[in-house]
């Protein structure tokens, strides 16, 4: 039984260490205006998200995680977090678009449009519980 | 031991590799590899000959390496094979791509400078330039000319409605001899067959094919800036992502002058592998 009790702690305590959730934004990574303004077409069609969600996979788990709480050693931020939540849509299509490619984040516009929109749909689901 | 164990990796993820980015087999796009990422490609051009001339099968291996966000540098290694003459190695070829813009822009300009260490014999025609090649040449004749090249391209690219549109300047100085500037060009457009993605994992879904047609050939040299003798081709290509990391690429280029070929068959075969620099630096004890 102790063996199970250290074991489970032992795993949550690797997954909190694996997760970034010291992760703060590049201040230079700044979205248009208008940009950030712009609604996403899925938005009422939460079908769209398990598109999304394949595409996650495929594109982003490599350094933010299966979960989205980003690797450390990636420096990928944690999706989960609200300082990533708190953006709109539009912020985050954007950022998708365009990367950032001095920080590592690569620019995801070989994605057709609505593919981006669909990732935005998704990460939306990261959310925390809390 | 550990060599051997990388050998094996290579040469079986050679055999298995693409992973889809663009249909295009001569024209760059803006895109470029995934800092980290490594892409092994296997591809050919097999050339349809005119009276006289013999078949071609040209394979080549590229080793597409992310090595910034903003900088990717590949390794080709090409060789040949002729009906009715050899099989040889043609030569190596260092490429490095820089985008010198961080963000998107509605034309993305990526600067391209690559070295090539080739034999007169190579044929995998990954850009045409200058004049129509000699195809009559044997290949003991054609490879005894070694040829160092430097070669230069303005990579322009746009996306506008989930297509595509890319164009390349090129400009390739033999250093070896003096043939003085040879000048071409390569235009491309593409788009996928679906720009949804669904939510089952398929390899058929239309999604995961992406169509495209090619334009290029040569514009001369500075000794003599016309298209007189010199090769164009138009080409329908396709994509099919097969897999996560793995993809096909298909292109039948048809000759529009009497100095291109009848036609051009390309594929290619690449996988990339994700994290490989992390993988590599793991494998090699540093700490997770």
């Amino acid at each position: 039984m102790k063996c199970w009790i250290l074991s489970a702690i032992f795993a949550l305590v690797s997954i909190m260490l694996a997760q970034n959730s010291a992760y703060r934004p590049d201040p230079s990574w700044r979205v248009p205006q208008d940009a950030a303004l712009k609604p996403n077409p899925f938005a009422r069609k939460p079908d769209a998200a398990a598109g999304g969600r394949k595409l996650f996979l495929r594109h982003c788990t490599e350094c933010h995680g299966p979960d989205g709480s980003g690797l450390v050693k990636k420096h990928a931020a944690d999706l989960q977090l609200s300082i990533v939540q708190d953006q709109s849509d539009g912020a985050l299509f954007w950022k998708i678009t365009n990367g950032n490619p001095d920080r590592g984040m690569p620019s995801f516009s070989k994605l057709p449009e609505p593919q981006r929109w669909q990732l935005v749909l998704f990460i939306r689901r990261l959310k925390r519980g809390d | 031991m550990r060599v051997a164990y990388i050998t094996i990796l290579f040469a079986f993820a050679s055999f298995v590799a693409q992973a889809q980015e663009s249909p295009y087999f001569v024209t760059y796009d803006h895109h470029l590899e995934e800092p980290g990422n490594l892409e092994i490609e296997t591809s050919s051009t097999a050339g349809i000959p005119r009276q006289g001339q013999h078949f071609f099968f040209a394979p080549y291996l590229e080793l597409e390496y992310g090595v910034t966000g903003r900088w990717t540098s590949e390794l080709y290694l090409e060789g040949q094979s002729t009906a009715g003459d050899s099989t040889i190695f043609t030569g190596w070829r260092l490429e490095n791509r820089f985008r010198p813009l961080a963000r998107e822009h509605r034309i993305n300009p990526v600067l391209y400078l690559e070295y090539e260490n080739i034999s007169e014999a190579s044929r995998i025609q990954k850009e045409i330039v200058g004049t129509a090649l000699d195809l009559n040449e044997t290949n003991a004749e054609a490879r005894a000319t070694r040829a160092h090249e430097l070669e230069t391209k303005l990579i322009l690219s746009s996306t506008a409605h989930n297509w595509n549109i890319a164009e390349n300047f090129i400009v390739e100085k033999n250093l070896s001899e003096n043939e003085g500037f040879e000048f071409g060009y390569a235009l491309a457009i593409a788009r996928p067959l679906a720009t949804l993605a669904s939510g089952k994992n398929c390899r058929f879904c239309r999604e995961n094919f992406i169509a495209g047609l090619e334009l290029y050939g040569g514009l001369g040299t500075t000794q003599g800036f016309s298209l007189h003798d010199t090769a164009h081709y138009v080409a329908p290509a396709i994509s099919w992502q097969i897999s996560d990391n793995a993809s096909l690429r298909f292109s039948p280029a048809i000759g529009l002058t009497r100095g291109s070929s009848p036609a051009l068959l390309r594929f290619g075969y690449s996988y990339e592998i994700r994290g490989f620099s992390t993988k590599l630096a793991r494998f090699f004890g540093a700490k997770p």
